[in-house]
């Protein structure tokens, strides 16, 4: 039995024994168990990975030959699916409620490993649709219509995704990843000097803009983001950081094999924007759109689970722009923000699924003065909210430094700006958080809340820990991912960032920032005075103000915001779809009134045009 | 030159074809169905007469060169049997149709269906 099958099938099965016992304890076990096995299979990896570069294992099923290949990059994200899948399946032992869950839950895990790790089109497709498969079964469970909207865009960037594999195989003859970039760069090639090539232009643009909607869709793409704030609420919050955290690095994975496959040809076809691809470009620009879409609406949420739903999908809009640029730099940015944001973001969803596990309630309305009551989770918490707003002691400042260097390095004035004004509406909707729910005065019906249950609180303290170990010591991943590109893109040792035009020392700002704290502390416990105020005092400006504008941290706190942008609101893409849909029933409506109107001489008379037709055709 | 034997089938069949799409008593979409029906039978027929050949009755004097086409006439004989069940059970739902509705229009069944 080679290891690759091992990591790839272990969950399945794992999940699959658990679903059929159904018994309490042991089904968690075994969860665990198929979550943790791929992970130490793929530590155990390690060594041989960074010696060979790769470990390739082909398997044949039925007439087909599956390849599959450990390479440097499926590795890292193999590790992100593995850490985060752990701690999510952690978390799941408490809030999980039967064996279908562990199935579906588990379901997903192998097939996000089996994209990882598979080394040709046809695979990676089996398992994009595993996982897509599992995690719409884990909506389905908790609300039937998240899990309709999420099917169906799935099945659109599937099919997508099944054509363009579909054109590729009809040329190039392979599925294989190797035989696919061969065909592509020899076609690049062969363009350069002018000859005929494999690929026309119209058909290599139609390919670029079939995978963009297949990996579009996954990882939450504006304008195709609608499905991702409502499946990420409806479903088990432990899942979710699973969801959030893993399943949507496989858009992200799916972006950089575009680059892998066919960007030679992508590059050479349609040029460049100043030094960005422009095919890269639209990438990029459709990531800042989601930065600023997403980042805007997670501020308007009144729901702890959507205002999460919300910034994942801002930030995922961080790690399209890095790819988008498409320079080293930028790439290596991107994959480290991807594995920074499954970590903060997986921390943030397990960290929701202890709220609502302990409280029952989702809305910040409700919540208020939890961090006297949850210390272990308001710690992790902090943790997380350092990391996603991207202050410096955390693996998010690091990974956000590396995108924005990435962008102003190449001059892209409107990206960078997209960028940052998507760092400040993480502030913006990351207070809101902070405030609401940890501090300010607790609703009496929270006073008996208990603190998280040891398995959550050890699935967060896993993420919490590499949070601050990654941002601390960022060039461990930063060393890492240089293997990928087998060169030095990002200088400097494990403790220092060095991209010759700027550097960034984690550990330095880390030994200044406990000083400051320190001081900080000092200075609080000489006698630093405290004063309780009420929370109702915010910015009201002594005038009294009415009921249904008064607005508190946990009630419609941007009200101003939402009413400064209610033009710009009114355009939504999820009114879009669904007058799309609307129109299209309308249609088949009108079709059913007035052509199957159920009188039986319309049908003779529709028989006897069509066989005149016929007739006259010489059938 | 087109048979008058063809013709003459092809007409019926469209004098059939016009009753049913144009005329609105159901009893009269029946009756072209039948004459639609006659017109399809003798068409058949007519396609497999060999002119000067006798029937296709083997006897004495008559060999299997001397006879018209028997095939056509087979299936004639199952259409005929055909025609005839179809006709009267769309003539017992005609007439279950006058009992409920009180009408054999077919515009005013539709209506009165709702």
């Amino acid at each position: 039995m080679n290891e690759l099958i091992i990591i790839i099938f272990a969950p399945l099965i794992a999940g699959v024994i658990a679903w059929a016992l159904d018994i309490k304890g042991i089904r968690e076990l075994l969860g665990v168990a198929g979550a943790a096995l791929p992970l130490a299979y793929l530590i155990k990896l390690y060594p041989t990975v960074d010696a060979e570069g790769m470990i390739q294992y082909t398997l044949n099923f039925a007439g087909f030959t599956l390849e599959f290949t450990l390479t440097h990059m499926s590795w890292i994200f193999a590790m992100i699916a593995g850490v985060v899948g752990l701690a999510a399946v952690l978390g799941m032992v408490s809030t999980s409620k039967n064996g279908y869950e562990w199935l579906f839950a588990l379901m997903s895990l192998t097939g996000v490993y089996g994209i990882f790790i598979a080394y040709d089109l046809l695979g990676f497709f089996i398992f994009w649709e595993i996982m897509t498969f599992g995690s719409f079964m884990m909506v389905l469970k908790y609300n039937r219509e998240a899990s309709l909207k999420y099917f169906v865009l799935s099945v659109i960037g599937a099919y997508a995704m099944l054509i363009a594999i579909g054109i590729i195989y009809a040329k190039v003859g392979s599925f294989s990843f190797i035989e696919v970039y061969r065909a592509f760069s020899q076609d690049a090639a062969l363009a350069a000097v002018g000859s005929s090539t494999l690929f026309s232009r119209g058909e290599i643009a139609l390919i670029f803009g079939l995978f963009l909607v297949a990996f579009g869709v996954k990882a939450g793409m504006f304008p195709l983001h609608v499905w991702a704030p409502d499946a990420y609420s409806e479903t088990n919050q432990s899942y979710t950081a699973m969801f959030s955290g893993v399943l949507s690095k496989t858009g992200v994975y799916g972006f950089i094999l575009i680059y892998m496959l066919i960007g030679y040809r992508l590059l050479y076809e349609f040029g460049t924007i100043r030094t960005v691809p422009k095919f890269g470009y639209i990438i990029a620009f459709l990531g800042g759109l989601t930065i600023i879409v997403g980042g805007i609406l997670a501020a308007l949420q009144e729901d702890i689970r959507k205002l999460f739903a919300y910034s994942s999908i801002s930030q995922l809009g961080y790690i399209l722009v890095g790819i988008g640029v498409g320079t080293a730099l930028s790439i290596e940015a991107a994959i480290y923000h991807a594995i920074s944001h499954a970590l903060f973001k997986g921390l943030f969803f397990l960290i929701v699924a202890t709220i609502i596990y302990r409280t029952g309630k989702t809305e910040f309305k409700d919540m208020g003065g939890l961090a006297e009551k949850m210390p272990v989770t308001f710690a992790m918490a902090f943790v997380a909210i350092l990391s996603l707003a991207g202050i410096p002691p955390m693996v998010g400042f690091a990974s956000k430094w590396l995108i924005f260097e990435s962008v102003i390095s190449q001059n892209m004035p409107i990206l960078g700006g997209m960028v940052f004004f998507g760092s400040a509406v993480g502030f913006v909707y990351l207070i809101r958080f902070t405030y609401a729910v940890w501090f300010g005065q607790r609703p009496t019906d929270l006073d008996d809340t208990k603190d998280a249950p040891l398995p959550l609180a050890i699935g967060m303290g896993i993420l919490a820990v590499l949070n601050v170990v990654f941002g601390v010591a960022p060039g461990l991943v930063a060393q890492e991912l240089n293997k990928i590109f087998g060169r030095e893109v990002i200088g400097g040792t494990i403790w220092e960032l060095n991209l010759g035009f700027g550097k960034y020392n984690g550990l330095l700002l880390t030994v200044w920032f406990v000083v400051g704290m320190l001081i900080a502390a000092i200075v609080y416990f000489m006698g630093a005075g405290v004063r309780k105020v009420p929370v109702t005092d915010t910015y009201q400006s002594g005038n009294p103000v009415t009921m249904e504008y008064n607005l508190t941290i946990r009630r419609n706190f941007f009200l101003p915001l939402k009413e400064a942008l209610s033009f710009w609101l009114r355009m939504s893409f999820d009114r879009f779809y669904k007058d799309v849909g609307k129109t299209v029933e309308d249609f088949a409506e009108t079709m059913r009134n007035y052509v199957y109107n159920g009188n039986v001489q319309s049908y003779a008379w529709y028989l006897a045009i069509v066989l005149l037709i016929l007739a006259m055709w010489g059938v | 030159m087109i048979s008058v034997y063809y013709f003459g089938a092809i007409a019926l069949i469209l004098i059939g074809l016009y009753a049913i799409l144009v005329k609105k008593n159901l009893l009269k979409i029946l009756i072209g169905l039948s004459i639609m029906e006659t017109g399809v039978n003798l068409l058949l027929i007519s396609i497999g007469y060999v002119s000067g050949k006798s029937a296709p009755i083997l006897s004495e004097g008559i060999g299997p060169s001397q006879a018209v086409d028997p095939i056509p006439q087979a299936l004639v004989l199952t259409a005929i049997v055909i025609g005839v069940a179809t006709t009267a059970m769309a003539l017992s739902v005609a007439i279950l149709i006058y009992e409920k509705y009180g009408t054999l229009n077919v515009e005013e069944i539709r209506r009165l269906r709702g």
